[in-house]
């Protein structure tokens, strides 16, 4: 049975560097963190995913259909959207406006509806509307709908990041650092939020994450990478005991290794 | 209140005195700043549609009337407005410096020039040309998609490029577009080379009404579709999209933007507003030739963009206004009063201005007037003088 | 078609796009460091050249009105605008970058490619308006030196003016020194250093800003000679004219790989011969149908398949990402 997002075999190589070695993955449904190490290859793998880097060699499918080849804007329509690590939001755009652009993909509007203003535009365009807002109100955001990304608190932006993905309507959400900068209030309401949205919409999440008690605390499953490697995988306890993740973590002997790229 | 009778009055005044005053082009230049301060005034809406409303429609006809130079300035500043509007599309909101949007003008031009005069007959042979002379309407849709396509001709090898690597190649098409129109009059003579093409035919005119006016409420007519398209434009999810390319390609592609195909739209909006707008000019002018679309014009209308606010709808009329009028007016104006001075054998300082050069013609110096007005708006405003809501956000960081 | 003809003509069109090729790689060094060090394509570089050729025919024009064009040697008066077309350039260039492009360095990257267009523009009017004061005319014309016009006859039907020849020897030696200056001296260590990474260099003690003026003051100084020999080559200067050589010298820096010094000389041969072979033949191999008219398009056509099909140049490395 093949699951519903399953990924075989990727590699992906810079220059010398293998950044990833034929790194297996699956997932049915909940959420799945991805730890490792820096330069593990966590980021690749999501650049992969989301079609911004070609892979050398692999598969991934979504659904049963294959995604590698695909332009990043595609792999949206399918179903699946991302955060960024280093937050890259429409820095001049309104929180509103940037929740409406993550929209894009599921506007169904043509160019002659937009120049007619015909009922159907009106109507479209104040159903997005009621629709941003209600995303905004989801992650909290709500009364700063008018402000421009740029001045919203970082909490905030990396929430707003996760309403725009959210707006994209997917069924495969991937999060890249979502609590990174966050205090601890905030990153356990930011898991809350994401058990709800499971909860009710039927999410499914991976996580990258580097705070082991939010990967430990919300993630059904856990993949562990190492250099490119996949070193182990399993419910958070079982991956905790592993001795191969606690060697790449000590750094006992990988240490002294050099670091593939991220 | 004040604002109320201060802007009734100015514009009142204003026409009343450009009416008196026909031949100054300082009484002009007021008239033009009363309209500004009408718009900028906080008077009540009902009261600035309907000054702006009289001045344009009403007004500006009746000046052309006792001076028609006048009306022609306010066409060539329509025109340029539309080229503005539809370069503020491409560089405002989609951030894609094209430096060589003249070249739609120029496409939208020929479509007409060459079927609307006798000109074809070489290409075709016969005499069925010049075609009659009410499908120049039909040309202005005909322009328009012309233009469009060969904008989408242009971005798509091109549009995969970024920045500054973008502005150096349209820069070479659009001189690709001027070489070509001053060399295709061989082997198959298309456009008949530097000495251009005449006489265009000029369109039928309802109740007899005259030419120059006719093509005042023409252009007037299309500036007004050209502004209600690129509002709509931009307060839709085209708009949006693009506004998220110029933030950040990158994050707008994983958004589900498809790229290229929201550039190649901002490219072919951009193009055929200027193809419109060629067809009219090419039909105003009755000759055109390759010297109308040099560089020297799509930098023009980038000051204008750039002055006015990148992305802002009423800065590229604004900007569109303020550098037509200098090159049209000021400039000119300086010419003859530098010319009569020296007639008149004026002595400043002891040096007498009749020993000034004659090669000092202040009307040549467009390119300085350009140059000086995107280097002052880069250093010291670079979001423009009516800047758009949100790009004056973006830019006040570095100021 | 004239096979003989063609054949015949092949060493003059190989000598006339080597000189161009000379002319384009001494201004295209100027794109190219400046990019190498800033990522920015300092658009007013034309200009740059081009006041370097005023320079030089002020400089020439004097000597003559003072009756010492011909009572000086000419190698010496030849390497005399030579340098002060190189110093008039390299200041202006450096004062360009202090004033226009130096407060916008932190500014996203269309906003300083604006204002270097609108100093391309403000320098062709000021150059036109200094000259209509000073001699009302800006069209002017190299005075002709007697011995540079002398043609050495190659062959039958070959010959070449010393002009030209001096040309290719100043090229090379301009290029020869910049090579040294720039791989063989502390400074050249040092721009190489702040072109590879800006903050590294800072962090080793390299005022960056310097650098960057410095960068600026050496291109400004080969496009000033390259000014020079353009005027004495041609002959005819005007405000404009430095424009499209400009925009054919940025192609070369885009052809040899932008930010790539070898790659900037090679790129302006390519693009010279190119050219040369392009207004030549074009006409003859159409029937006269296509002229020397094209030679631009042909330029213009090279920039935007190199841009579209290998944006690193012959030379050069992956261009680095930007938006």
């Amino acid at each position: 049975m093949e699951a519903r997002f399953e990924a075989r075999a990727v590699t992906k190589r810079f220059g010398g560097l293998t950044a990833l070695a034929a790194v297996d993955f699956a997932l049915e449904s909940g959420i799945v963190s991805i730890i490792g190490p820096n330069g593990a290859g966590k980021t690749t793998l999501f650049n992969i995913f989301t079609g911004l880097y070609p892979a050398d060699h692999g598969s991934v499918t979504f659904n049963g259909r294959p995604l590698l080849g695909l332009r990043p804007d595609q792999i949206t329509t399918l179903g699946i959207c991302r955060t960024f690590q280093n937050i890259r939001l429409f820095a001049n755009m309104t929180a509103l406006e940037n929740v409406l652009v993550g929209m894009h993909a599921r506007i169904t509007l043509r160019f002659w509806d937009v120049l007619s203003h015909r009922g159907r535009f009106r109507e479209a365009e104040g159903g997005l509307g009621l629709r941003a807002a209600a995303l905004l109100e989801r992650v909290g955001l709500r009364a700063h709908a008018n402000d421009v990304a740029r001045n919203l608190p970082y909490g905030d932006q990396r929430r707003l990041e996760i309403a725009r993905a959210l707006a994209s309507e997917p069924s495969l959400m991937l999060l890249d650092e979502p609590t990174a900068g966050m205090t601890r209030g905030e990153a356990s309401a930011l898991m809350r939020l994401l058990r709800e949205l499971v909860a009710d919409l039927g999410l499914a999440i991976i996580l990258i994450e580097h705070n082991m008690r939010v990967v430990m605390e919300v993630s059904d499953r856990v993949t562990v990478l190492d250099h490119g490697e996949k070193i182990a995988e399993g419910t958070p306890r079982e991956v905790q005991t592993d001795g191969r993740v606690i060697e790449a973590y000590l750094g006992t002997r990988r240490g002294q290794r050099r670091h593939a790229a991220g | 209140m004040i604002q109320v009778v201060l802007a009734v009055g100015l514009v009142a005044l204003s026409a009343w005195a450009v009416a008196s005053f026909p031949r100054s082009v300082l009484v002009f230049l007021l008239f033009q700043g009363s309209l500004l301060f009408a718009y900028v005034a906080r008077i009540p809406t009902w009261l600035r549609v309907g000054l702006l409303g009289t001045a344009l429609l009403v007004l500006m006809p009746l000046i052309g009337f006792f001076n028609g130079y006048y009306l022609e300035v306010a066409t060539q500043v329509g025109i340029f407005v539309a080229l503005a509007l539809g370069l503020n599309i491409v560089v405002g909101l989609a951030g894609l410096l094209d430096l060589g949007y003249v070249a739609f003008f120029a496409v939208g031009a020929y479509s007409w020039a060459i079927p609307g005069s006798p000109h074809a007959n070489l290409i075709f042979g016969g005499n069925a040309f010049p075609l009659p002379a009410w499908s120049f309407y039909a040309f202005l849709l005909i322009g328009l998609l012309v233009a469009a396509g060969t904008g989408i001709l242009l971005g798509l090898p091109v549009l995969r490029l970024h920045g500054d690597y973008l502005a150096i190649v349209t820069l070479g098409f659009g001189e690709v577009i001027r070489v070509l129109a001053n060399n295709l009059d061989k082997p198959i003579n298309i456009t008949n080379g530097p000495k251009g093409i005449t006489p265009i035919g000029r369109p039928p005119l309802p109740f007899g009404v005259p030419y120059s006016e006719g093509f005042y409420f023409l252009v007037l007519l299309i500036v007004a579709v050209v502004i209600v398209v690129n509002r709509r434009l931009e307060d839709s999810h085209i708009g949006r999209a693009w506004e998220a390319i110029r933030e950040d390609e990158l994050a707008a592609q994983a958004m589900g933007v498809p790229l290229v195909r929201s550039k190649l739209l901002a490219f072919a909006c951009g193009a055929s507003f200027a193809g419109v707008m060629g067809v009219v000019f090419s039909a105003k002018q009755i000759f055109i030739n390759p010297e109308s679309f040099t560089f020297l014009e799509s930098i023009g209308v980038l000051a204008m963009v750039i002055l006015g606010g990148m992305g802002s709808i009423p800065g590229a009329v604004l900007g569109a206004t303020v550098v037509t009028v200098l090159n049209l007016q000021v400039l000119k104006g300086l010419s003859l009063w530098l010319n009569e001075l020296k007639n008149a054998g004026v002595v400043v300082f002891g040096y007498s201005l009749a020993d000034l050069p004659t090669q000092l013609e202040p009307a040549k110096y467009e390119r300085m007037i350009f140059g000086v007005i995107l280097i002052l708006m880069m250093i010291f405003r670079p979001q423009g003088i009516f800047p758009a809501r949100r790009r004056a956000r973006e830019l006040a960081k570095q100021a | 078609m004239d096979l003989q003809l063609l054949v015949d003509i092949f060493p003059q069109v190989v000598l006339d796009g080597i000189i161009l090729g000379f002319m384009y790689a001494l201004i295209a060094l100027g794109y190219t460091m400046v990019y190498g060090v800033l990522e920015f394509i300092n658009f007013a570089h034309s200009e740059i050249f081009i006041i370097g050729a005023f320079v030089g025919v002020e400089l020439l024009l004097g000597l003559q009105s003072l009756g010492a064009l011909d009572a000086v040697p000419w190698p010496l008066v030849l390497l005399l605008a030579l340098l002060v077309g190189m110093a008039g350039s390299g200041l202006l260039a450096v004062t360009v970058e202090r004033v226009a492009y130096r407060p916008l360095r932190s500014a996203p990257r269309l906003i300083p490619l604006i204002s270097a267009i609108g100093v391309s523009f403000f320098l062709q009017d000021m150059i036109r308006l200094f000259e209509s004061l000073w001699h009302n005319a800006f069209n002017l014309v190299y005075p002709t030196i007697d011995a540079l016009n002398v043609r050495l006859e190659l062959t039958r039907t070959i010959d070449v003016p010393v002009k030209s020849l001096v040309v290719i020897l100043a090229a090379l030696g301009m290029l020869g020194v910049l090579w040294v200056l720039v791989n063989r001296t502390k400074v050249g260590t040092a721009i190489r250093a702040v072109a590879e990474d800006q903050a590294a260099a800072s962090l080793m003690g390299i005022n960056v800003n310097r650098i960057i003026s410095l960068t600026f003051l050496i291109g400004g100084a080969m496009g000033g000679a390259a000014g020079v020999l353009f005027g004495v080559q041609y002959g005819l200067i005007n405000p404009y004219s430095g424009f499209i050589p400009g925009l054919k010298a940025f192609t070369a820096a885009v052809l040899g790989g932008i930010g790539n010094i070898p790659g900037a000389m090679l790129g302006g041969i390519v693009l010279g011969l190119l050219e040369a072979f392009a207004a030549s033949y074009l006409s003859l191999l159409t029937g006269g149908a296509f002229g020397a008219e094209y030679k631009d398009i042909f330029a213009f056509s090279v920039l935007i398949l190199i841009l579209i099909f290998r944006p690193r140049g012959l030379l050069g490395e992956v261009v680095r990402g930007r938006a």
